[in-house]
């Protein structure tokens, strides 16, 4: 799959993660994988990305006699949700398009 | 691996990073093994189910930046002590000029690097200017009733045609074969400033 796409898918699969609840990393990961595999270095790297780009904040809580960071998602990451689902109802109907193409030809 | 090995090593393998920026990446896969035994793994399966350390670390320093492992370099460079630094100052003439004869002969390898591959798509382009005006030249030939000449002409086009999608072939590997090594030079260079810091 082309890099710039799945880097953009991740980001949005990450978001969508913690989008009703704050997650942690692991959750995360458990969560995500039916869908995407994704390994711990990948998704440290996407958390930092989306907490520069100020679509998640983190917050730290004790749990079990340790300390987890929490993941918040943001209104600007709500909104790159949305953003997404709005772009990929046009990329769709492309899709569409170009597969009745492919019918007719046959 | 026990964790404390586990952490331990990717330590050592991310020296050259800033020192908050290690710490947070530790305490990132240290939560992830511990969720992981929390979960019922054992610590040596919790390990292992992150990867190696190697790999993390191999990944680490292809991700982050030229410039964010410059300015590490540079900050691990202050800790010079003054005689060191006098030093410097007054070695300036010898080992500015040397750092600058050895970064022209890297290039210049560089530079002759790519004369060959442009060389190479030169050959290709002359075979396919073979080709065309062979093609050419042998309809004149042919108009002009000097049939031998016109069938010499048109089967010396055909050779250059095959030939050049031959080269054509070649080219490709090889240009695709020098940008592999630049991203592998690349990476290697990263990887030296890293062993680097990690010495001081």
């Amino acid at each position: 799959m082309d890099i710039q796409l799945k880097r953009g898918l991740l980001d949005v699969c990450v978001l969508a993660a913690i989008k009703n609840e704050a997650s942690y990393g692991y959750k995360i990961i458990k969560d995500l994988k039916p869908y995407i595999e994704l390994s711990e270095s990948t998704l440290y790297t996407i958390l930092k990305r989306l907490e520069t780009a100020n679509l998640l904040t983190v917050s730290t809580a004790e749990h079990g006699g340790r300390l987890r960071k929490y993941y918040h998602i943001t209104n600007d990451g709500l909104k790159r949700i949305e953003d997404f689902k709005n772009e990929w109802q046009e990329i769709l109907s492309i899709y569409q398009f170009v597969s009745k193409e492919d019918i007719t030809d046959d | 691996m026990t964790k404390v090995n586990f952490l331990f090593e990717l330590r050592d393998k991310l020296s050259g990073l800033s020192k908050e920026d290690i710490e947070e990446r530790l305490n990132f896969y240290s939560e992830m093994i511990e969720d992981r035994m929390e979960e019922g793994l054992s610590e040596e399966d919790a390990v292992a189910a992150i990867g190696t350390t190697d790999e993390i670390a191999k990944q680490t320093i292809a991700e982050t930046s030229f410039t964010k492992i410059a300015k590490e370099k540079l900050k691990v460079k202050k800790s010079h002590n003054t005689w060191e630094i006098v030093l410097l100052a007054l070695g300036f003439p010898i080992w500015a000029s040397l750092l600058v004869a050895a970064v022209a002969v890297i290039l210049s390898l560089y530079a002759s690097l790519w004369a060959v591959i442009i060389s190479l798509w030169a050959v290709f382009a002359a075979f396919i200017g073979c080709a065309v005006g062979g093609i050419i030249s042998g309809i004149i030939f042919a108009l002009n009733s000097n049939t031998l000449t016109a069938i010499a002409m048109l089967a010396a086009a055909l050779v250059c045609a095959g030939l050049s999608i031959f080269t054509f072939f070649g080219c490709k590997l090889a240009t695709k074969g020098i940008l592999l090594l630049t991203k592998k030079v690349i990476i290697a260079i990263k990887r030296f400033f890293i062993k680097k810091g990690e010495a001081k």
